[in-house]
């Protein structure tokens, strides 16, 4: 007997090949991502404070900042290697990947986890970026904007002016959902609510910061009020958390 | 035409350095990375499928089984973007509603942007400038996600990280609050701008339940993921009514 198993060598390759392709294209996709803006930004003629950017940035970083890490930690049991390099340049990975990934593997009957679950799972989120690059280029760009281009003005004027709201409302609602958590939600509420309709207004220039404020407190409030009931403490080790929470990029 | 002229800090035509060619050729690269992607992960796969134990017929029944149940949550997301053309324009919206992004964090992200320059998205101090600043920062926000990724991946692979030691309730509890908080005070941060934003707040937020309720009690996952689009195009419509009805003063 040679002392190389044929079949770990193969799945080891694997995992080479799509760590480093996984790596490269999306060092590439994050890159071309951020060159459109920084052409705008430096080169396109518009005087643009680059200031500007770096509070915008900040003032970003105070609200989503804690997600940057956690949703990584949060998808990489379910995912595996390879396709946490798909998930996170496709996106819509609670609402469109992780669903393929799991339909595919029961079609052909492999467990996640396995090494066929993982394959199985490659192979779905591929056949699902194929059709999502397919109906973007489609439908939003060509017809739609052709639709924008044909739509009456007046309408435009408002779509422009009260897209926010329209797309806001729902967001939350779908984020109390997804979280289904009362005492969190109550919370959350209370202080967004004191933030916005009190703080503001009283010393405007927190303004800037007045999500990444809400965000902040919401956090130390909802930790320091959390259930503490036994659950964290069962002697099995608690697993890690997995898909029952939709995170927010979906 | 008048392309010469296009790109004015001050004009509120955003669409006019939204289109930019330059960018729409940066969006088209992320169409095509993320193609490339795809063929090399495709032809790893098939190299490794033998010593996994998969058939040739297993490969392809999982590609097509994530294309098909893919359709639908990727006609909803289209849907969407479609509805943001006219804020960010095509280039931008391909690329950070359509791909890497999503509705939620990138709308949130530009809000929270043109807010710090006391501007608003959409309305007329909606500037070339306020955009370009809100495209870079959204871009640079949701490039932290591809960042950790390329970061934490590696270390995740090689065990180094055991997130299993971390306090379980560390990673549900500061998420979900942070996420509830965020969207309670970008939510709520669109109430005081004018009555008619109070009912394309409402409406959506109304619709969704609606959506998202009958998607519960019938057990139709399609339902939920039209939801979003639907209940974007029920409170434009009310917006749109609630503005010729000559409700409130103009916003």
């Amino acid at each position: 007997m040679s002392s190389v198993n044929p079949s770990a060598s193969a799945l080891r390759d694997f995992d080479a090949t799509t760590g480093r392709w996984g790596r490269l294209t999306m060092v590439a996709g994050l890159l071309l991502a951020l060159a459109g803006p920084a052409y705008l930004v430096f080169f396109s003629g518009l005087q643009v404070d680059q200031a500007k950017i770096w509070t915008a940035f900040l003032a970003i970083a105070g609200t989503f900042g804690v997600l940057w890490l956690v949703e990584p930690l949060t998808y990489y049991p379910i995912l595996g290697q390879a396709s946490m390099y798909q998930a996170f340049m496709i996106g819509n990975i609670s609402n469109k990947l992780l669903p393929s990934a799991v339909i595919a593997q029961s079609a052909i009957g492999a467990k996640p986890g396995t090494r066929r679950g993982e394959l199985a799972a490659v192979m779905a989120i591929s056949g699902a970026a194929v059709v999502h690059l397919i109906s973007l280029l489609i439908f939003v760009g060509f017809l739609g904007s052709w639709l924008v281009s044909v739509v009456p003005a007046e309408i435009v004027a408002v779509v422009h002016a009260y897209i926010l709201p329209s797309v806001l409302g729902a967001v939350l609602v779908q984020a109390v959902v997804s979280q289904w958590e009362l005492r969190m939600t109550v919370i959350a509420g209370v202080v967004a609510a004191a933030v916005v309709f009190v703080l503001v207004p009283a010393m405007p220039a927190l303004a800037f910061f007045g999500t990444a404020i809400a965000v902040v407190s919401t956090a130390v409030l909802a930790w320091l009020l959390r259930d503490k009931r036994p659950t964290t403490v069962a002697a099995e080790p608690t697993p890690a958390p997995t898909h029952e929470k939709e995170p927010a990029r979906d | 035409m008048k392309l010469s002229t296009a790109v004015d800090g001050a004009s509120t035509d955003i669409l006019a350095a939204a289109g930019l060619p330059v960018l729409w050729l940066c969006a088209l690269g992320v169409f095509a990375v993320i193609s490339i992607q795809t063929v090399m992960y495709i032809r790893a796969a098939r190299a490794a499928a033998p010593a996994a134990g998969m058939t040739p017929a297993d490969l392809k029944t999982s590609f097509r089984a994530g294309a098909i149940s893919a359709i639908g949550p990727s006609l909803a997301v289209a849907l969407v973007a479609v509805a943001l053309l006219t804020v960010f324009g095509t280039p931008a919206v391909l690329v950070r509603i359509g791909l890497i992004g999503s509705v939620a964090f990138e709308t949130g992200a530009a809000s929270i942007a043109a807010g710090t320059m006391g501007a608003d998205l959409g309305g007329p101090t909606y500037t070339q400038s306020v955009f370009a600043v809100a495209f870079m920062a959204m871009s640079l926000g949701g490039g932290m996600w591809m960042l950790a990724t390329l970061i934490l991946t590696p270390l995740l692979k090689r065990g180094d990280l055991n997130v299993r030691r971390v306090n379980p309730a560390v990673m549900t509890v500061i998420p979900g609050a942070a996420l509830l908080g965020a969207f309670f005070a970008l939510g709520f941060g669109e109430l005081p701008k004018s009555g008619t934003h109070v009912v394309a707040f409402l409406a959506s937020a109304a619709a969704m339940a609606v959506g998202l309720g009958i998607a519960k009690v019938l057990k139709r996952r399609w339902i939920r993921e039209w939801s979003l689009g639907f209940a974007i195009l029920v409170a434009l419509v009310a917006a749109y009514l609630t503005v010729n009805a000559g409700l409130f003063p103009t916003a």
